[in-house]
């Protein structure tokens, strides 16, 4: 009886410890409030909605009342022809998103640091993040005006430089890629190198006097200081990224898709939105969304758990 | 003091439960008796419009009727005019109201909104045809009992009841959208804009297709009617080339420009390429088998014949992509020598400044006028959940009827028209200049004359304009100038010869049958991507690329089970009641 009994009063007292500290912080916890509702009413309950992945969706019965079909939509995604190629589509498009595009901002941030004029600072970081705060129909609107043949700017250049002035670049697939990744960076790497800006900025001035005491250069500094310390950083937004492996953004890539470049601009998700919305297959469209998410939690878990041994820097 | 606030506490909560416990009792006696007057006033206002004799003769109920259009706002209009949603109240009691739910796709909005199962009291969509994609969303929803049967409802109306006779409405209506063998006599759509007259074609004729602009085709002395092949076409956009033209703004012309609403596949265009119509590809040849285009040699000739156009750049590169502003602004700026398609009634037209190009020859027969028994566009349903269903009914037979149509395409009588001797409407001058001068304005009128369309969601359908109002067109008799331009273009296309030698035809698209077929989501998903994959083609370096692009389409056709639907069809087309038009 007594190993039983004898842990209840250390339980007892860390729980009402835990209350004490939470007493303590309670404008904090109010402040966290907000936050968890937010969550809860817009990402924990529509999880519900993921029950239409195993069931045939009928109107007049709900997605509760609608009749069980168990992994029939998982099956016919995969028996479909056109399931690998989606599959690779996604993979490629938010591969070259995730992995080339990762070193963009942070150079980016790595640049605006050593920038010494506030004016200039300031101005080329405005110029930098407001791409981000434009759609994409504006921008694949601009890419289409820009890139087209005859009368787009870039083949006015190339004709007036002796060229080819009438390649349909949104219409032939090598250049899709090249494209994509182009308007992705440009809208994005402004805004995504705030958050190193901002881990940069909490990295030690002293560590800078004693590396320049030290005679070390400016790339050495970068090299040695900045980088190593705004590792943790890097390391987790990879891994955030990393459960959005099997989405690769879709109104970029719905708006860039031309019957040209359609074998290597059909992903998921533009097929989720076919299916799902434009045939009324809800069932079949919330299996291959979930399958989404699934494969982006496993990786999550997985690169988490590496990064926890190799680094020592995890999410949890 | 903790023990005293228990007991305040305590108090007041036995009091609160008793007061609403009382209250909640109260409640639903009055929820019983607010039901029970409800139905009292139901019977009281039946019993007024029995015997009541102030009240009109077109009186229903006095209720609210609203409704959700998933149709754009191009179409339609929710804004009402006040005074006509007050005479609309006055004649029926109906308070009468629609939203109109935008979305990017008109289906979009439709899947939406039934899957969110908080409908109004009606519903309304696209449905040009069975075969339309809308088809299988609101099929799915009738046969899971969303919708209320219209069969019966229809019994006791004045010209919904027509739809009920045999003969009125044609085939596809009949057998593939309203009384589908499957509902065993039930109805759960209203197919609208049926005429009353099968095969009528209205007064002044609309000319479709493709039009050359009227200057080049004189400076080079071409009669575009006698464009009737590709080949004559391909001459005639060489010649614009090398005739050097210019736009409005001293621009090079290009030869062949897209249509006046944008980049797409234009079938008109290259008619006696086309195997079937550029919305179908699928047809009978001659020798009665039934074939898509990606199984006969004229999807490569046409590939060839466009890559041909395409690097003598005879055709506007961005021809099947541009988006309608871009595609617009050449129309009316004259960049396109050829405008690929618009029609004779558009307001930059009336001048007759481009004239109508062909119409060129079948795949495998001259140029034969073919014209639709009757055809329907678009639909409306009323949810289940709709209390007094049988008002909806009856709201939309007394919009059907000539009162109610009067109002939504006339307005009121005194403010928009007056009555001529023989009691047709004559629209006032006034409202016809405001409408020239400032079209928002006359818009807040409120009737279909002035482009506000609400009437026609319950309302247009038996539609024989010239017999029940004197004129096909609102204001055709004042309004002289507004369609001559279209007058004399229908004229100059012998509208009328080739009328008199129209096929009429009543029968059933040959992709309507896609929502009773058991691959039909991926067949018509393979559809659209040999369209996709056919202008992939007109793009492609080498004929090689582009033949492998098309056996490509064809495999995903015949692997999604394109040989069974086309057996289908055949089946279909040798039943007279689902004849198919090829």
């Amino acid at each position: 009886m007594e190993p039983s009994t004898l842990p209840m009063p250390k339980l007892k007292h860390h729980a009402s410890t835990l209350w004490k500290r939470i007493l303590l912080h309670r404008y904090l916890y109010l402040m966290l409030l907000p936050c968890i509702a937010f969550f809860i009413i817009f990402a924990y309950i529509p999880m519900g909605g993921l029950l239409l992945a195993f069931k045939e969706y009928k109107f007049n019965k709900g997605i509760l009342g609608s009749p069980w079909v168990g992994l029939q939509y998982f099956k016919t995604f995969f028996n479909s022809y056109q399931s690998t190629e989606l599959i690779k589509n996604t993979l490629i498009i938010s591969g070259m998103k995730l992995f080339i595009y990762l070193p963009f901002p942070i150079i980016l941030a790595l640049m605006f640091n050593e920038i010494r004029s506030r004016w200039f600072k300031n101005v080329s970081q405005s110029i930098l993040y407001l791409p981000h705060f434009l759609s994409w129909v504006v921008v694949v609107g601009l890419i289409q005006r820009i890139l087209a043949p005859d009368t787009g700017l870039f083949n006015q250049v190339v004709a007036d430089m002796g060229g080819d002035g009438s390649t349909f670049f949104m219409m032939e697939p090598k250049y899709f890629y090249q494209i994509m990744f182009g308007s992705h960076l440009w809208k994005s790497i402004g805004w995504d190198s705030i958050i190193y800006m901002a881990a940069i900025s909490g990295i030690n001035p002293d560590m800078y006097e004693a590396a320049k005491i030290d005679g070390a250069g400016k790339l050495r500094e970068i090299w040695s200081i900045t980088i190593p310390s705004i590792m943790p950083t890097i390391v987790i937004l990879f891994i955030l990224s990393l459960g959005n492996i099997l989405s690769a953004g879709f109104d970029q890539i719905y708006l860039l898709r031309t019957p040209g470049n359609m074998q290597l601009s059909d992903i998921l998700d533009t097929y989720i939105i076919r299916m799902g919305l434009q045939s009324g297959q809800y069932g079949y469209a919330t299996a291959v969304g979930m399958m989404q998410g699934l494969i982006g939690l496993v990786l999550v878990v997985i690169a988490n758990r590496i990064s926890r041994r190799v680094s020592e820097t995890s999410l949890w | 003091m903790n023990k005293l606030w228990v007991k305040l506490f305590a108090i007041s909560l036995l009091v609160v439960v008793l007061i609403s416990g009382c209250t909640s009792n109260n409640t639903g006696n009055d929820k019983g008796n607010a039901n029970a007057g409800k139905e009292a006033d139901g019977q009281k206002n039946t019993a007024a419009s029995d015997t009541d004799t102030t009240k009109p003769a077109t009186w229903i109920a006095d209720r609210k009727i609203k409704g959700l259009v998933f149709m754009g706002t191009d179409d339609y209009t929710e804004d009402m005019n006040p005074e006509v949603k007050a005479k609309i109240k006055e004649l029926t009691g109906v308070d009468f109201e629609i939203q109109i739910m935008k979305a990017d796709h008109s289906i979009d909005g439709l899947v939406a909104g039934l899957a969110s199962g908080d409908l109004p009291d009606f519903i309304a969509f696209y449905l040009n045809n069975s075969g339309r994609p809308e088809m299988p969303v609101v099929l799915k929803a009738a046969r899971e009992g969303m919708f209320t049967d219209l069969a019966p409802l229809m019994k006791d109306t004045k010209v919904y009841s027509k739809y009920l006779q045999d003969g009125f409405l044609p085939l596809d209506t009949q057998f593939g959208v309203m009384f589908r063998p499957e509902f065993n006599g039930s109805a759960y759509f209203a197919h609208m804009n049926i005429n009353r007259e099968g095969g009528y074609t209205g007064g002044v004729p609309l000319i479709g297709g493709p039009f050359i602009r009227k200057d080049i085709a004189e400076a080079l002395n071409v009669d575009p009617r006698t464009i009737t092949t590709t080949d004559q076409l391909y001459d005639l956009a060489k010649k614009i080339k090398a005739g050097n033209f210019k736009d409005k703004n001293g621009k090079d012309v290009t030869p062949i420009g897209p249509g006046y609403w944008g980049g797409h596949e234009i079938g008109r265009l290259f008619q006696d390429l086309e195997w079937g119509a550029d919305d179908q590809r699928i047809m009978q040849s001659k020798d009665g088998q039934i074939l898509h285009e990606a199984e006969t040699p004229y999807a490569l000739k046409r590939v060839d014949f466009v890559k041909k156009l395409l690097s003598e750049k005879l055709l506007q590169p961005e021809f099947f992509t541009m988006d309608e502003s871009r595609a617009t602004e050449g129309a009316l700026n004259g960049s396109w020598a050829i405008i690929a398609d618009m029609h004779s009634m558009q307001d930059f037209e009336q001048d007759g400044h481009y004239l109508p190009l062909g119409p060129l020859n079948n795949v495998d027969s001259p140029y034969q006028m073919k014209v639709d028994f009757k055809s329907g566009y678009s639909a409306w349903a009323i949810p289940t959940t709709t209390e007094n269903p049988e008002d909806i009914m009856k709201f939309a037979d007394f919009l059907a009827s000539r009162t109610g149509k009067l109002l939504w395409k006339y307005g009121l009588e005194g403010r928009d028209y007056t009555l001529d001797a023989d009691g047709n409407p004559l629209v006032k001058q006034e409202v016809i200049d405001l409408k020239a001068k400032d079209p928002n304005e006359a818009k807040k009128l409120g009737f279909d004359g002035v482009g506000n369309s609400w009437g026609n969601i319950l309302g247009s359908t038996d539609n024989d304009n010239t017999a029940d109002f004197g004129e096909d067109q609102w204001g055709d008799k004042l309004n002289q100038g507004k369609s001559k331009g279209a007058k004399v273009i229908a004229d100059y296309w012998n509208w009328a010869d080739k009328r008199k030698n129209a096929e009429v035809i009543d029968a059933y698209t040959p992709t309507s049958f896609l929502g009773e077929f058991a691959n039909g989501t991926e067949l018509k998903a393979a559809f659209d991507n040999y369209n996709d994959s056919l202008v992939q083609a007109y793009y492609s370096k080498s004929e090689d690329d582009a033949k492998k692009i098309l056996d490509n389409a064809l495999k995903q056709l015949r692997a999604a089970g394109l040989d069974d639907y086309l057996k289908l069809v055949g089946q279909k087309n040798a039943d007279p009641k689902t004849k198919v038009k090829f």
